[in-house]
């Protein structure tokens, strides 16, 4: 018995600093931002409590509109994340000379501090002095300066095409490691059989590969959704709240406006928005690995 | 123990009473910028000669984040003891009870040029001291008025000539006519309120009643929506300073900027001229938004009293003359002296960013300064892009700003 308590003691001991950090670094300032998104907190150092009113106040047809827009946003930043991450790995796996340099050279964008690759970015999509611009006009694509960033729809597929940029590497090197599992002799037996290289990618490459892009899918979902500094450096969420998203919006309310009980409302949102996805994420993993036979 | 227990209350007792006036007598000084003026540097250290005791203690913060620093710790019971903050804060951070009054004689207000003591005055009191100061005027590029068959040394002087010298440029020369920036930047709206203050107009009365939507607002929105076609490529991709990179470069023909474009062109070789900011139809003079930073002195730190003591020093014409003729250079002069005479006598490219002080206005002062700028950016954009017309962004964008003031 005296052993048994000694040993739940040192155990405890031994969570002990795991917990505390739980509880103030994660815990803590979850509720305290779900408690400040019942109240009116602002600058006036009075606060009052109001109730579901910031929630009313925040659902109205432009905040549905911010949601939309982050969905498709992260959606088309993902699943070109995929696609590209894909046919990367497939090609960093080929054995060709200087594939080892090649791997080196796809980690650039995510080595690079991302304020930097961002900010390069907006040089590059500068209509007066950025590279593409200049390009286009070059090759008589376009008659005059083209500033990506100053349309709606143009800065919403510039900001995308950066996240894509500095996601894509992490990607390419998960995806690689998965294709570098799958076991040689299964492609040996497939091209003994005749199959082409399309139909080995087709039936042996891709379906084994599946765990690992569900698995980064769900991953990068979730990074994607609550991504701020490319869109922040970019455009701040402009124009005309063209690239504003969900993370963007709460920025602006809690701390532009100052309004620290509607910010906090917006937050709560996007919280059960990434809850929901990690819910979904580790239901995801539970199943494959019952497939995979590790349960 | 009963020593043990006795040497620690003493050492308690010790401690705090050393520790705390030691304490009490630092002034905290969030410092927007990269790097302390070698000015404020010498006379702090004058202030601190000359107060025994007491000492500043500024801390650098870079302009992007200087503003939300002060404020949050304002806002967490845990401020600095002053701040430099743009002034049109000053109302917000007054309603909020975060900021103390700093007073002034009236021989203090009268040293200002006009109106400057109004950008930090609320409630019919003043919230901060005036540090520095930025006017407008417009520079035009010689070269591509007479590459475009225009006179170089003949400005437009009203509306109607910016925007008809802006299309001859552009049909002429292929260039951009005009640097019209409109991104979502604070920036956007301080040029869009050059056009307002240079034809009679206004955003909100004395009496806090929003006037935007009015006959001389929308001149101004109409004209912006005139000059587009004319400006820059996408005007909603440039804020002010991203604009004057392109004039820098020769490859538009006229923006508004402050005295500091000056400085940068020297060493360009566009052939460059400043002349006052072009006139509306309802103009009653030369005019120009007044945009003043100021030092606020807030409430909670302890050491309010000699915290004004020191900001009025600090600002005072001696130590302010050297500070904006020296490091902070691109500042208009708060103050008219004889110093400012002979600066504008030996470098007459400063005269009007002075002259256009006297019809000039404030920045609006609002209860949500970010909310009244990111309506005020919204309607400029609509605007620019060809979303809305002027008279409904302008319609839309008044009643929007009812909920900020």
């Amino acid at each position: 018995m005296t052993s048994s308590r000694s040993a739940w003691i040192f155990a405890w001991a031994l969570l002990a600093p795991a917990i505390l950090y739980v509880l103030v670094i994660v815990a803590w300032p979850l509720v305290e931002t779900f408690r400040l998104s019942f109240t009116d907190a602002s600058l006036r150092k009075v606060t009052n409590y109001v109730g579901t009113a910031n929630y009313e106040k925040i659902f109205n047809e432009t905040f549905f509109g911010v949601i939309l827009r982050t969905f498709t946003w992260t959606f088309f930043s993902v699943a070109l994340k995929m696609i590209i991450g894909t046919f990367g790995a497939v090609l960093l796996n080929a054995a060709v000379p200087g594939r080892y340099l090649f791997r080196i050279l796809t980690m650039p964008p995510w080595i690079v501090p991302m304020a930097i690759g961002i900010f390069m970015w907006g040089w590059m999509y500068n209509g007066q002095f950025g590279m593409i611009s200049g390009l286009l006009q070059r090759f008589g694509l376009t008659d005059g300066p083209v500033a990506f960033l100053a349309y709606g729809e143009t800065a919403y597929w510039a900001t995308i095409v950066t996240d894509v940029w500095i996601g894509v590497p992490m990607v390419t090197i998960y995806f690689l490691a998965a294709i570098q599992s799958i076991p040689k002799d299964l492609y040996e037996a497939a091209w003994a059989d005749g199959a082409s290289r399309w139909t080995r990618f087709r039936r042996i490459t891709l379906p084994l590969m599946l765990p690992a892009m569900i698995t980064m899918s769900m991953l990068s979902l979730i990074a994607t959704f609550n991504s701020f500094d490319i869109i922040w450096i970019l455009t701040q969420g402009g124009p005309s709240g063209s690239t504003t998203t969900m993370i963007i919006d709460t920025y602006h309310t809690a701390i532009g406006s100052k309004k620290y009980g509607e910010g906090a409302a917006r937050a709560v949102v996007i919280c059960i928005f990434l809850s929901l996805f990690c819910l979904a994420y580790f239901r995801v993993t539970r199943r494959l690995q019952t497939i995979g036979g590790k349960e | 123990m009963s020593n043990l227990l006795r040497n620690s209350l003493i050492s308690v007792v010790l401690a705090t009473t050393t520790a705390l006036p030691a304490l009490a007598e630092d002034i905290s000084w969030i410092y927007c910028g990269d790097k302390m003026d070698p000015v404020h540097e010498k006379y702090i250290k004058e202030w601190e000669a000359a107060n025994d005791g007491w000492s500043v203690k500024p801390e650098v913060v870079g302009w992007g984040q200087c503003q939300d620093k002060a404020t949050t710790l304002a806002a967490a019971g845990s401020p600095a003891a002053m701040a430099y903050v743009g002034s049109r804060t000053l109302k917000e951070f007054a309603l909020n009870d975060l900021i103390v009054e700093v007073p002034m004689t009236d021989e203090e207000k009268a040293a200002y040029y006009p109106h400057i003591v109004d950008t930090v005055t609320f409630d019919g009191t003043q919230w901060g001291v005036p540090v520095a100061f930025s006017t407008k005027a417009l520079y035009w590029n010689k070269g591509l008025f007479k590459e475009a068959g225009l006179d170089p040394e003949k400005p437009p002087v009203t509306w109607a000539e910016e925007i008809e010298f802006a299309r001859v440029i552009k049909e002429k020369t292929g260039k951009a006519g005009y640097g019209l920036p409109a991104k979502t930047f604070d920036n956007t709206v301080h040029q869009f309120l050059h056009w307002v203050y240079t034809n009679n107009g206004q955003v909100i009365d004395a009496g806090g009643k929003i006037t935007l939507d009015s006959p001389d607002v929308l001149a101004a929105l109409t004209a912006y929506k005139d000059i587009t076609p004319y400006s820059v490529e996408g005007a909603t991709a440039y804020e002010q300073n991203e604009i004057r990179a392109i004039f820098l470069d020769g490859q538009v023909g006229m923006i508004q900027a402050s005295v500091g474009a000056a400085f940068l062109l020297a060493d360009t070789k566009v052939d460059w001229g400043v002349t006052d900011l072009p006139l509306g139809p309802s103009a009653r003079g030369k005019g120009t938004l007044l945009i003043t930073d100021s030092l606020a002195v807030f409430k909670g730190s302890g050491v309010e009293d000699k915290t004004i003591e020191f900001a009025k020093f600090i600002t005072s014409p001696k130590v302010q003359e050297e500070y904006e003729a020296g490091g902070a250079a691109g500042l208009t002069p708060l103050r008219p002296s004889p110093a400012v005479d002979a600066m504008l006598a030996a470098a007459p490219y400063w005269k009007p960013f002075v002259d256009g002080i006297e019809f000039g206005g404030p920045e609006p002062l609002f209860t949500d300064y970010k909310g009244f700028q990111n309506v005020m950016i919204e309607m400029v954009q609509s605007v620019v892009t060809g979303t809305a017309e002027p008279q409904a962004a302008l319609t839309k964008a008044a009643a929007a700003l009812e909920e900020y003031k």
